[in-house]
């Protein structure tokens, strides 16, 4: 795990961007992915939250948020081993993965809750 | 590190002075009427923002004709007609034509001052987009005065702003002079990008770069992102007014909520793009006055890029009532409370600031404190109108307009006035009246509150917004009245500031140097500034130059650092590594020109003419600002006007057009970016269209050939091979053979034109009947209007090698062509699968 988060430069600013970048694109797949499947293919309304629907939307949410929490982690551990420049990129991308987490959480909430296309 | 230059030029004898005098000479503005053709930043930068703010009176004066005819209920002081017009064009006029102009202009004034540079890093494009700002927008206030304005409400939504319901040529002097307006915005985003990442004086790592640097680089990058959707939906919209495609007919297969989108798209960024240099402002005066460096700087960064990439998941936000899945909403309405999170980082930020410094109450700290007021209640009200169900509620009331101004006036106008008080004796070298300016602020203050947060109130009482006038029974009388007695007690409050910056000209009392006791590297000066900015250029480690060695504008000024030299008579200046603000190469910028006046000039022949449907002159109009356009390009890299010898001095990195990383390059790469947003928001409306819209209608057949398609696809595809071969030797200083392969790919650009002109011609596209055919006519003129540029472009560097521009002594041009070819490869492949293999393989 280490040696990958190693082959990912994370202490490049390219990282202050990939976060919300992933996030992004989640968000567009969710979005997207559920407006297209309420015109194409409707759950049942009576199925209310419990449909294949939801299921993939909260699958797609999950392995989202592994990816961004695992690079948080890996900014972590590098910005601990470095000082100055490298070190202050890699903890801003840090906080800005650890951001793109929760806000994959947060939005992804209502997913448990309401039905996808009433 | 190296050093290099450290001395002025050896045979001058008068030393630093001489040394002034030599790069005036090569930097300085010329008068009368080649004043037209100055390209200088800071020249420039203020004439934006004197522009801007013309515009801002006219927008007041639009809002004071708004507050007069709802003072009272019942009156009849404007006819419905003009009101709908007047109430479009305040916020038009405001958006576009001041808040966006204005801050760009500040940004372009500032950022080279800030990050050690002598200039933008396209100055031609600067004052191209200037020009185009000052048409457009003279374009588009000309409406008011032939009282054809746009009367669909700034965003403009269909049908309303459709030829149905708006038959006149109000929508098109907004949908044209608008995107106009938008060449600027982009212009100035793209460079202001360039300019951050590639011009910091040496030394100047990214994390040692001020915060103001951040939120411009954010904001530039959001408009080049943010603003080709809007620039999508004008254009579409137009062709539906112009010629009928029905793009937002819902009978053509059309739909109007992709309007909707489109422009929601680019507004919700919009006011982001606003608030985040307003922001970049807050941070830069807050530590000044408050004696300490910002507390978090890296909290600070960490807001701005949360910023800027939230802001784009929120546009659905404005059509909670159109009729979405409530799952839908749910998304939204959390990444709309997700905003508040990095904005409210930033308020602790510089509340802490304030808490552990000693702060100076002055009058731009009045303005700041102003803001941090009135923002946090509009950010209040913004998580308000977040929750799906109070948005309902308050759609469309005088709630949502006073949420919008406590934001906007709030988070943009109030850091606006505190920055321009700032920085106002760098303008003129002269200092304001405290005491007028402390009326001027609290009687807007004041003025501004009594207006909006009453209008909180009407809002909730449920008037809605842009009625022309209310019935006496409806209990919004007094509430009215008071918001119109604030909006002229907030006008007055502007009044007084505009006469204290006039009379400061002449009266102010002369400012001492950096005499805010400043620490960002602008202040090292002259005041009020020199076309060049800086006789030399420092190297700089430190996020407060100027707290940590006072005396650096003093040894600036004695041209005691790098590139202190004038002999050569090019304007230059460093080009570093981003990251880590390296040196890398000498940097050369074309001088004056009129070339960006007669383009704007003749795009403005193509907007009127667009508009008054003079369909030939605007298609003469089209050809003859591409051949100003590429005139111009024509004067770079070795050409005689531009650097046509190779010498610097010893020890100096290489000019940039002998290199092959110079920021041409890199100003194709965000250029295409753009380009690609607009890509695929142009996608977007074909799925969305495809899934949504109810009468949407897919042939069984498509009209597309796909052999003739795939046939230009190759021939795209072997374009890039033979482009990516020549690069690949002018690497390794090879240019044999260098003309013909440049014009083998410009033929097989044009092969690639002609192929899809094939397609277009024997698909006998119904463009005015259904949408379907309509968006892909669109796509279709996308792909043959980039093939063709390949096709020129290539062909005109083929031309260059035979000149002597271009070739293995000056290598840099092909790469810069190189990547328009790798995009080209990419998007008309994407647009093949998109238009014309997924609708065989899945059908309508």
């Amino acid at each position: 795990m280490l040696s990958l988060m190693e082959r990912l430069r994370l202490t490049h600013p390219i990282h202050f961007v990939i976060g919300l970048t992933l996030w992004s694109i989640w968000f567009v797949v969710v979005y997207g992915g559920q407006a297209v499947a309420c015109e194409v293919a409707p759950p049942m309304p009576e199925q209310g939250v419990f449909n294949l629907l939801n299921g993939w939307l909260l699958i797609v949410s999950i392995l989202a948020m592994a990816v961004l929490v695992a690079l948080t982690w890996g900014c972590c551990q590098i910005a601990n081993r470095h000082q100055g420049r490298l070190r202050f990129n890699a903890a801003v991308s840090a906080g800005l993965y650890l951001f793109s987490a929760l806000s994959v959480v947060f939005v992804a909430l209502p997913i448990v809750g309401v039905p996808p296309c009433l | 590190m190296t050093t290099i230059n450290r001395q002025a030029t050896p045979q001058d004898p008068q030393g630093p002075q001489g040394l002034h005098d030599d790069l005036h000479e090569i930097w300085g503005n010329p008068r009368g009427l080649k004043a037209l053709t100055i390209v200088n930043h800071t020249t420039l930068g203020l004439r934006f923002m004197v522009t801007g703010m013309v515009f801002f009176l006219i927008g007041g004066i639009l809002a004071m004709l708004v507050r007069t005819q709802l003072a009272m209920p019942d009156q009849d002081f404007m006819s419905p007609e003009i009101y709908n017009q007047v109430f479009t064009m305040h916020g038009t006029v405001m958006m576009f034509l001041f808040a966006i102009p204005m801050l760009e202009g500040l940004a372009i004034y500032m950022i080279p001052k800030m990050i050690g540079t002598r200039d933008l890093v396209c100055p031609r494009l600067t004052s191209l987009g200037y020009f185009c700002y000052l048409f457009g927008g003279i374009i588009l206030t000309s409406s008011l005065i032939l009282e054809m304005a746009p009367a669909s409400g700034w965003f403009m939504y269909t049908p309303l702003s459709s030829s149905e319901y708006a038959p006149d040529l109000g929508s098109d002097f907004w949908l044209l002079g608008i995107t106009f307006v938008e060449i600027s915005a982009l212009s100035a985003g793209v460079e202001l990008v360039v300019s951050i990442l590639r011009t910091r004086t040496q030394g100047m790592a990214l994390h040692k770069m001020p915060l103001f640097a951040w939120y411009i680089l954010a904001m530039a990058l959001m408009i080049v992102v943010g603003f080709p959707p809007l620039i999508l939906g004008s254009v579409l919209l137009e062709l539906e007014r112009a010629v009928g495609m029905p793009f937002f007919e819902v009978a053509g297969g059309g739909d109007p909520v992709l309007w909707q989108h489109l422009f929601w798209l680019f507004g919700h960024p919009e006011v982001y793009i606003i608030f985040l240099p307003a922001a970049g402002i807050v941070s830069t005066l807050i530590p000044v006055f408050a004696g300490r460096p910002i507390v978090g700087y890296g909290w600070v960064v960490f807001a701005i890029i949360t910023t800027g990439f939230i802001s784009f998941g929120l546009w659905v936000h404005h059509m909670f009532t159109v009729g979405i899945p409530q799952l839908a909403q749910a998304f939204f309405s959390a990444a709309s409370m997700l905003v508040a999170v990095p904005t409210a980082i930033q308020v602790f930020v510089w509340l802490a600031t304030l808490w552990l410094g000693k702060p100076k109450m002055k009058l731009p700290m009045l303005w700041i404190v102003g803001f941090l007021v009135i923002f946090v209640c509009g950010g209040l009200t913004g998580v308000m109108l977040a929750l799906v169900p109070f948005n309902w509620q308050v759609h469309d009331t005088h709630f949502v307009v006073a949420h919008m101004h406590y934001v906007l006036v709030g988070g943009m106008f109030f850091p606006l006035m505190a920055g321009l008080y700032y920085w106002l004796p760098l303008f003129s070298g002269r200092m304001p009246s405290e005491t007028i300016g402390k009326w001027g602020f609290w009687l807007t203050f004041i003025g501004f509150n009594a207006t909006f947060l009453i209008m909180h109130w009407t809002g909730l009482l449920g008037m809605p917004r842009r009625v022309y006038t209310y019935d006496t029974g409806m209990g919004w009388d007094i509430y009215n009245l008071l918001s119109s007695v604030g909006g002229f007690i907030m006008s007055a409050g502007i009044a007084m500031v505009l006469i204290d910056i006039a009379l400061h000209f002449r009266y102010g009392k002369p400012a001492k140097h950096n005499p805010w006791n400043a620490d960002t590297l602008e202040w090292a000066n002259s005041m009020p500034p020199s076309a060049y900015n800086y006789v030399s250029l420092p190297t700089i480690e430190t996020r407060h130059p100027l707290w940590d060695n006072p005396d650096l504008p003093r040894t600036m000024a004695e041209g005691q650092h790098g590139l202190a030299v004038a002999t050569h008579g090019r304007r230059e200046l460093w080009g570093t590594d981003p990251l880590t603000g390296k040196l890398r190469e000498t940097i050369h910028l074309p001088g004056n020109s009129w070339w960006p006046l007669f383009a704007s000039l003749a795009l403005a022949v193509v907007c009127i003419s667009l508009l008054v449907r003079w369909y030939p002159l605007a298609g003469i109009a089209v050809i003859v600002a591409g051949v100003f356009l590429l005139r111009w390009s024509w004067e770079n890299g070795a050409h005689p006007k531009a650097a046509p010898d190779a010498k610097v001095m010893p020890g100096d990195p290489p000019l940039h057009s002998r290199t092959m990383d110079g920021p041409g390059l890199w100003t194709m790469s965000v250029f295409l970016i753009a380009n690609g947003s607009f890509f695929l928001s142009y996608l977007f409306g074909w799925f969305y269209l495809w899934t949504v819209s109810p009468e949407w209608s897919m042939p069984e057949t498509s009209p597309l050939s796909l052999v003739v398609l795939v046939g230009a696809g190759i021939a795209t595809i072997a374009g890039m091979g033979v482009m990516e071969k020549l690069v690949s030797g002018l690497r390794q200083q090879r240019d044999a053979g260098l003309a013909v392969g440049l014009y083998i790919a410009s033929g097989l650009g044009a092969l690639q034109v002609l192929l899809i002109g094939w397609v277009l011609y024997s698909a006998n596209l119904a463009v005015t009947e259904t949408a379907h055919d309509a968006v892909i006519l669109v796509g279709l003129i996308y792909a043959l209007f980039h093939g063709g540029l390949a096709a020129v472009l290539s062909l005109l560097q083929g031309l260059r090698v035979g000149y002597g521009y271009v070739g293995a002594h000056a290598p840099f041009e092909p790469a810069v062509v190189a990547q328009l070819w790798r995009f080209n490869v990419v998007t008309f492949w994407v647009l093949i699968g998109a238009l014309a293999v997924l609708p065989r393989v899945i059908g309508g």
